[in-house]
């Protein structure tokens, strides 16, 4: 029983994780047609910001916010320089339907190099702001940390404000309008330029929280969000791509999946179990565990 | 058909040449070139047919490799028998994956060959068969007697990859000039006429992706052969994007460029290295230099030859001629 609810609840807090990073990949695949492979660059880049302010000053919520800002600050500058002159210059061709995903695999890349280059290859801490040592129910203790518990309450609050601002505000409404239907909503008087380099730093902010809640519970080097990227986008698929609900219903799932299985079977079985996952879906439910559309078989 | 296998022949004839006149170093380049040949020309072949490419075949590179060392480590069988099954065990698994991935449009299969790519050293510790971190061990075996004393292990090597790189390229330029290759220019420039016109768009994407991971298969058994061990390390994410990187130089959409892309990532880790001790051969910049380099080569051939420099070179006579005119 103890080890059910400790797997549930670590789960729950890797899900929560699994979640974020899914929602940057979900919010600029929505609203530009690309997957973002470069956002585990960008979220390295801010996580290894945070690790040089929580160096400099000792305080981890200084450096979550200044991870937040660099990775909101990052995602635009990608979409405004990057990205928006490669759709102008890279227009026709056979080269145009994977041009997004070459470049994003070319600036994960460059921009991983550029923190090698920095900080150097070895592994970092960061610590974390509250305990890593699990709670002790009676004479157990759980692996279910202070730590952990943070991280759930820091992902929910994320939500909560991200489902308020696409829900309840103007801008929500621009951004969605801008993604469901680019023509309709500039005819509408949306900018909906400015409105996608927004998503974009919405969703380069998203990661960075991600890489950052990532960080304490492992090591930072220049390549080790590589795995977290993987699972967001699996956690992405198993949500169907376009919806943010699917998006963290899929991480939660996917989560609570991996840890039962290396509970219950085998620690070196998480990445096994999450690549049959991601089959499994594309064989069943390519469209996704949410979305109830049947448009992307071939 | 004749005149392309003849030019083939003749284009092996020169490189036997070469590699008789050059040394042991540049014969054993030589050889990677020819690995890198077969490996960025199955992701042509794949992106050949449909707006996907495949950010994995690293991955599947090495899932030849250890079939092929599997085969001659336990069950002794020959070496060219190794490399046949590579490619056809690989090729299996590709229809596999493929038929889960290949057949939708979108990013699924980029992200379902990433996914591949940094899970393998994992699952290559997973089994014990597969010998963990150390990998296996791939006895290549000496050159026969009958070329001589003064016959290097080297030139082997070159030997045996260059023919299967030339009998790799006929093959492909064949089947790129066939009713296949047709069909999955069909599909890639509008899969809804294709469809149209009586194409099995899923079963003909499946298809290709399978042929795709057998070539990257044979590839990997022939890099195992080259560094005589597989493991996990041989094959890092590094490598799928420097196949990618590879094939964007060359011209995704173009075999006659397949040379220029492999030339360049056999150079790439050399002018790495000698940059980088300029600066002192620092750990922090010669485990990043090869990386930037491939990707910003990415980027850049991404911006300024989006097809390949065999459009751009086109275009540029095209446009010298009009002005001369």
């Amino acid at each position: 029983m103890y080890k059910f609810i400790s797997s549930l609840l670590i789960g729950l807090s890797l899900g929560a994780i699994y979640s974020l990073m899914s929602i940057s990949l979900v919010l600029v695949w929505r609203s530009t047609r690309v997957v973002n492979f470069a956002q585990a660059g960008q979220a390295i880049v801010s996580t290894y910001i945070a690790y040089e302010v929580v160096n400099r000053t000792g305080s981890f919520w200084l450096a979550f916010v200044v991870a937040i800002l660099a990775g909101a600050l990052l995602g635009a500058i990608v979409d405004r320089y990057f990205m928006r002159p490669l759709f102008r210059r890279v227009a026709s061709g056979p080269i145009v339907a994977i041009a997004p995903v070459v470049a994003t695999l070319g600036l994960l890349g460059v921009l991983r190099a550029v923190v090698g280059f920095i900080w150097g290859v070895e592994l970092k801490p960061i610590a974390a702001p509250v305990s890593l040592d699990g709670y002790s129910l009676g004479s157990e203790v759980l692996p279910f940390a202070p730590y952990n518990a943070l991280v759930i309450v820091i992902v929910a609050i994320v939500l909560i404000v991200l489902s308020l601002l696409f829900q309840k505000t103007n801008l929500g409404l621009s951004l969605r309008a801008s993604a469901y239907s680019p023509e309709i909503a500039r005819l509408s008087g949306v900018r909906v330029n400015e409105i996608r380099t927004l998503g974009w730093a919405i969703a380069g902010a998203a990661g960075a929280i991600a890489g950052i809640l990532a960080t304490p519970t492992s090591y930072l080097s220049p390549n080790s969000l590589d795995i977290l990227l993987v699972f967001g986008f699996a956690a992405a698929v198993i949500g169907g791509l376009e919806s943010m609900v699917g998006a963290v219903v899929g991480g939660l799932v996917l989560g609570l999946g991996v840890t039962f299985v290396s509970n219950y079977v085998s620690t070196s079985l998480i990445f096994p179990t999450a690549f049959v996952f991601l089959i499994i879906i594309l064989l069943v439910r390519p469209s996704g565990i949410v979305s109830g559309k049947r448009s992307r078989r071939a | 058909m004749r005149k392309r296998l003849l030019l083939f022949i003749a284009l092996g004839w020169v490189l036997l040449l070469i590699g008789d006149r050059v040394d042991e170093l540049r014969v054993y380049q030589g050889a990677s070139i020819a690995v890198y040949v077969i490996a960025i020309g199955s992701i042509i072949l794949l992106t050949g047919y449909s707006g996907q490419i495949s950010l994995g075949h690293g991955a599947l590179m090495a899932f030849g490799g250890y079939v092929a060392a599997l085969c001659v480590a336990n069950a002794s069988l020959p070496l060219w028998f190794a490399f046949v099954m590579a490619a056809l065990v690989t090729g299996i698994f590709g229809g596999v994956l493929g038929f889960a991935a290949a057949r939708l449009s979108g990013p699924y299969l980029a992200g379902t060959t990433l996914a591949l790519a940094v899970g393998l050293p994992s699952l290559a510790n997973q089994f014990s068969i597969l010998g963990g971190e150390q990998g296996i061990y791939l006895d290549p075996g000496l050159p026969p007697a009958s070329l001589g004393e003064s016959f290097s292990q080297y030139k082997w090597f070159f030997w045996i990859t260059t023919l299967a790189a030339l009998i790799t390229m006929f093959w492909l330029a064949n089947i790129l000039h066939s009713k296949y290759g047709r069909t999955w220019r069909a599909l890639r420039s509008n899969d809804v006429a294709a469809q149209l016109c009586g194409v099995h768009t899923g079963r003909q994407k499946v298809l290709a992706f399978s042929l795709s991971s057998g070539l990257a298969g044979l590839a990997g058994a022939l890099l195992v052969l080259t560094i005589s061990t597989v493991s996990p390390s041989a094959f890092p994410l590094s490598l799928s994007f420097a196949l990618v990187t590879g094939a964007v130089v060359s011209g995704i959409y173009d075999l006659k460029g397949v040379m220029l892309g492999a030339v360049i990532l056999v150079v790439i880790p050399e002018i790495a290295d000698s940059v980088a001790s300029r600066f002192g051969d620092s750990l922090k910049i010669t485990s990043t230099l090869p990386g930037l380099l491939v990707s910003a080569l990415l980027i850049l051939a991404v911006l300024f030859t989006p097809n390949g420099p065999g459009e751009k070179l086109h275009h540029l006579r095209h446009k010298r001629k009009a002005h001369s005119g």
